[in-house]
């Protein structure tokens, strides 16, 4: 091209080159400004939701968690006869945990403020594990107000899962494990139960009986859960209330237990091995009933440590135990009453056979020995000073299959079927009982132990209380039972006993107490308390004297049962110490109890109006 | 490239702009989950032009105001204005230093009598929002602060660090209603939760109606919260009153009284005994920290009288009657009456113990 020709077109290129750029320009300011309009409406948009409406976006946002809240119902309360209250309820906090944000570094912190063992709480969760993890748990009852605090204080919820507290009726017990035996315990119903059928009502993590009374009228105790349909917001402050059912609280329980001679059973028993059982042998209500060493349920009603536990059952003295119904021992001497009464019916003796005691005997080739040397005794006598010799002599005569027919027609070997799981039956030999468990024949060496009360014969000290009791009033025998019931119970046995034996017999235990005999310590002036001892071998006295048991367990145990008053008796008490070494030492603790009945039945006569007072006059009152 | 870039430079800067906000907003939802930082921005970016454009207005009406209107006195009024204006000014900046520098060294010797390890901060800034109880302070995780520290003042308990900035951090005061922490009583020893109110007073619930609680009494850090070292000044009971289940009971706090200007972080707590003594003037206090009981459990709640049941208390009146009888229980020493009543044995004892011619 020449610049002739170039100069020419040049205007030409620059005319159009500056038309598309004015129009690329034009587009791209629409565009710019198209695009500065969108960031301002996006800026202005954040303005409002961030700055502007911040509060409001964080209220509705906080207030979209809908909870269900349960309403536990209180279980009922036990009361004792006189409408006092034994086991109450009180208002206490659990803490609930929500799995979803839970990480394993939480479970330490958590444990530490809760005061919670972390593998126990680990144990836990894991149990809980087929459970979705938005159903909170519950991982303590009955916190402290430090604990409160701790959960209040951590209710963060992009820190720490979420943890609720739930207000609860939590169970009080008795301190110093008063009546615990008999009462017993509520727990965390265990995946065994939850199995059964007993328990097929409940779910997981529901509390139920566990052991005594709270387990036998679980049923009757329970409550109906209740429930609350709440809006939360996020720190799980209820904003508004959906639906709210009440829970119906479980029914109270009355029983026959007398708080008064609980109380001074338990008392007696402070410090003590063993056990006793106080009856009115005229109905079978049981007045008071103490098992020692014992723990404390308060412990169980808040979920008991796992180490706690382990203690508990690896205890040798075996505190879980009742042994007012569990503990099976040797009766010793408190046996001979039935041996009487079993010589007498059968016409073996009469009460002025007589035997010469020089401090034991020679059966079979075998000399059994006495205490002491008692000289020429009848059966009074025998009785009264607990002669061995004596009752060797009239064992021999009547012999094991007919001591066995009146042991069992009084109650020895069988539950005497008291409302409480777990009774023991206690055991009565005999021939037919030898060759069936053990295959072989009864020697007739063997009825001299057990005329005394030693050999295989085992009784409970519920056994031993009903089974005088019901020898006291005649030979009648009542159910024993802690709930008390509006009707007049019937008798679950009768003997037709002549009269005269039973006065016989009754005749000797009263001279026990208050002739000189072993229970001298038992007497209470103005009371006609009957009784008798019962020292009882807990090994054999070759073991015994081997060194393989320690000095404590070769010593005996000591029993005493005692009823009052003489005539109609009201009350029938069994004491068991085990390994105190004689059963006189039972003796005071029977005492207390009796005076503890007959004192309160002074008081009550008091505080009534005066024609009340003269058709209830106690033995003490006239005695004064 | 470059030409590409100059070329759509608005559009470029228009979407660079855009990326950094979804960036910083996504960094935020990530890190946080809260909206604080970009409140705090945006308050930040509109404040200048705000101060500019109200310099702006107001001297355009200053200028109008003095030309028309009473030219020569004003003028006269004005100097003198300006002049005690200035005194003032003058005054009030020295009584604030006096105060800050009062504040400093109260400040200083709590934290070197103070046996917890402690880190001093400002208060920049309040949280936004009427019902907010969040403030901000200068320090951050550079200075050792994490979330969940107690912040107190050395007149008392001030809030937590809820959340932590590399020079800066969010405190939670004790005021809030979702605060939470425990406390005892100074004199009855009682343990209850504290919980903000959203207003200047707190709440302590978790109280029976049972426990004894007196109005002027102190309350302390428990330290059951794993938050607050036990002994920590909490605020006196203003009101205490039977309320429906529990008692009914409010604090003013103490560690407000004297502004919240700088605070303390405690990094390290050591739990200290709770004073016998009410501290009637904090500023005595703070100078002179009572030193901690000797032997006095550190963090451990004293042992609670728990409810007992009628059980217990028929067991306790036979115990006293074994007392006052000598009687012991199971044993054969003496016949028992259980008719006495043990309380008037017991008067009878004393009067006959106290006064030696009855004895006689």
């Amino acid at each position: 091209m020449t610049p002739i020709e170039s100069e020419r077109q040049q205007p030409e290129t620059s005319r159009l080159f500056k038309d598309d750029t004015r129009f690329a320009l034009g587009r791209i300011a629409v565009f710019q400004y198209l695009s500065v309009g969108v960031f301002l409406l996006l800026i202005t948009g954040f303005w409002v939701l961030q700055v502007r409406d911040h509060e409001a976006n964080s209220e509705l946002a906080e207030r979209n968690r809908i909870k269900t809240v349960p309403l536990h119902a209180p279980r009922g309360k036990i009361l004792d006869r006189d409408g006092r209250v034994i086991v109450d309820n009180h208002q206490a906090f659990e803490v609930r945990l929500t799995r979803e944000n839970l990480k394993p570094e939480h479970i330490e912190p958590i444990a530490a403020g809760l005061h919670l063992d972390p593998d126990d709480l680990r144990a836990r969760l894991k149990r809980f594990k087929s459970r979705p993890n938005y159903i909170p748990i519950t991982i303590k009852q009955e916190l402290t107000p430090g604990e409160l605090s701790f959960v209040e204080s951590h209710r963060d919820a992009q820190t720490f899962p979420e943890l609720d507290l739930v207000q609860t009726q939590a169970r009080l017990y008795p301190r110093n494990g008063l009546a615990a035996h008999v009462i017993g315990y509520v727990g965390e119903v265990s995946e065994q139960e939850l199995n059964s059928s007993d328990f097929a009502k409940y779910s997981q993590g529901d509390i139920v009986g566990k052991f005594g009374l709270e387990r036998q009228y679980n049923d009757i105790l329970t409550g109906v859960d209740g429930q609350r349909r709440v809006v939360v917001d996020s720190v799980g402050r209820e904003r508004q209330v959906l639906e709210n059912l009440d829970p119906t609280p479980g029914n109270n329980l009355q029983l026959t237990l007398d708080l008064d001679l609980q109380a001074v059973a338990e008392l007696a028993m402070d410090g003590k091995r063993g056990a006793v059982v106080a009856l009115d042998p005229r109905t079978g209500e049981v007045l008071a009933m103490v098992s020692r060493p014992a723990f404390d349920p308060n412990a169980f009603a808040t979920r008991i440590r796992a180490s706690d536990w382990k203690e508990l059952t690896t205890d040798p003295y075996t505190p879980l135990m009742n042994r007012a119904i569990q503990a099976q021992f040797a009766p010793g001497s408190t046996f001979k009453p039935l041996v009487t009464m079993a010589a007498l019916e059968t016409g073996t003796i009469d009460p002025s056979f007589s035997v010469h005691c020089g401090g034991g005997a020679t059966f079979y080739g075998h000399f059994f020995r006495c205490d002491e040397k008692h000289g020429g005794l009848n059966l009074h006598g025998a009785i009264v000073h607990s002669c061995d010799t004596y009752f060797y002599t009239v064992g021999n005569k009547v012999g094991i299959d007919k001591l066995a027919e009146y042991a069992e027609m009084v109650g020895y070997g069988k539950k005497t079927g008291i409302d409480l799981p777990g009774e023991a039956e206690g055991l009565m030999p005999s021939s037919k009982w030898k060759l069936r468990t053990q295959r072989e024949k009864w020697y007739a060496g063997e009825t001299i132990s057990v005329a005394i009360g030693q050999g295989a014969v085992l009784q409970t000290p519920i056994q031993l209380a009903s089974i005088i009791g019901g020898l006291a009033i005649g030979g009648s025998w009542y159910k024993p039972h802690l709930v008390k019931s509006a009707a007049r119970p019937d008798p679950v046995r009768r003997a037709e006993f002549r009269s005269d034996d039973l006065t016989t017999v009754i005749s000797g235990m009263y001279g026990v107490v208050n002739e000189g005999g072993t229970g001298g310590s038992a007497a209470v002036p103005g009371l006609d308390i009957c009784g008798k001892t019962g020292t009882a071998q807990r090994v054999s006295l070759t073991l015994a004297k081997s060194g393989k048991v320690g000095a404590e367990l070769a010593k005996e145990n000591g029993w005493f049962v005692g009823f009052a008053p003489r005539d109609n008796p009201e009350i029938v008490v069994a004491a068991l110490w085990e390994n105190v070494g004689h059963g006189y030492a039972a003796a005071p603790i029977v005492r207390d109890v009796i005076k503890a009945y007959f004192d309160k039945k002074i008081r009550m006569t008091e505080s009534k109006p005066p024609s009340l007072a003269l058709m209830k006059t106690s033995p003490l009152a006239v005695a004064h | 490239m470059e030409l590409l870039l100059n070329r759509y430079r608005n559009l470029t800067v228009l979407l660079v702009a855009i990326l950094a906000q979804l960036v910083l907003l996504a960094y935020q939802v990530k890190s946080n989950g809260e909206v604080r930082l970009i409140r705090v921005w945006a308050v930040t970016a509109v404040t200048p032009l705000a101060r500019v454009i109200e310099g702006g207005r107001s001297s355009a009406a200053h200028f109008f105001s003095d030309y028309f209107v009473l030219l020569d006195v004003r003028e006269e009024n004005k100097r003198l204005k300006k002049d005690l204006d200035r005194i003032s000014m003058e005054n009030q900046y020295l009584r604030t230093e006096l105060d800050t520098a009062d504040r400093a060294q109260s400040l200083a010797i709590f934290q070197s009598h103070s046996p917890s390890k402690m880190v001093a901060a400002h208060v920049i800034g309040n949280g936004t929002g009427t019902g907010a109880r969040v403030v901000i302070i200068d320090r951050g995780s550079t200075s050792g602060v994490q979330k969940g520290m107690a912040v107190i003042t050395p007149a008392g308990i001030v809030g937590k660090v809820v959340d932590v900035y590399p020079v800066s951090s969010f405190v939670l005061l004790i005021t809030d209603p979702t605060f939470g922490a425990g406390v005892i009583s100074q004199k009855n020893r009682v343990h209850g939760t504290l919980k903000g109110q959203g207003h200047s007073t707190v709440q302590v619930e978790y109280v029976q109606n049972e426990e004894k609680v007196d109005q002027g009494e102190f309350f302390y850090t428990s330290g059951d919260d794993r938050i607050f070292p036990k002994g920590l000044p909490v605020g006196e009971a203003t009101v205490v009153r039977q309320g429906r289940g529990e008692k009914e009971i409010y604090l003013t706090p103490s560690g407000f009284q004297n502004g919240l200007e700088e605070v303390l972080i405690i990094t390290e707590g050591v739990h200290v005994a709770i004073p016998e003594v009410p501290s009637t003037n904090q500023q005595v206090h703070l100078q002179d920290p009572p030193p901690p009981e000797p032997g006095a459990p550190q963090a451990v709640t004293p042992a609670q009288n728990g409810p007992v049941s009628d059980a217990d208390r028929i067991v306790d009146r036979y115990r006293k009657i074994g007392e006052a009888e000598k009687h012991v229980y199971g044993e054969r020493a003496v016949i028992p009456n259980f008719n006495v009543n043990p309380d008037e044995m017991k008067k009878k004892d004393d009067e006959k113990k106290s006064d030696p011619v009855k004895k006689q």
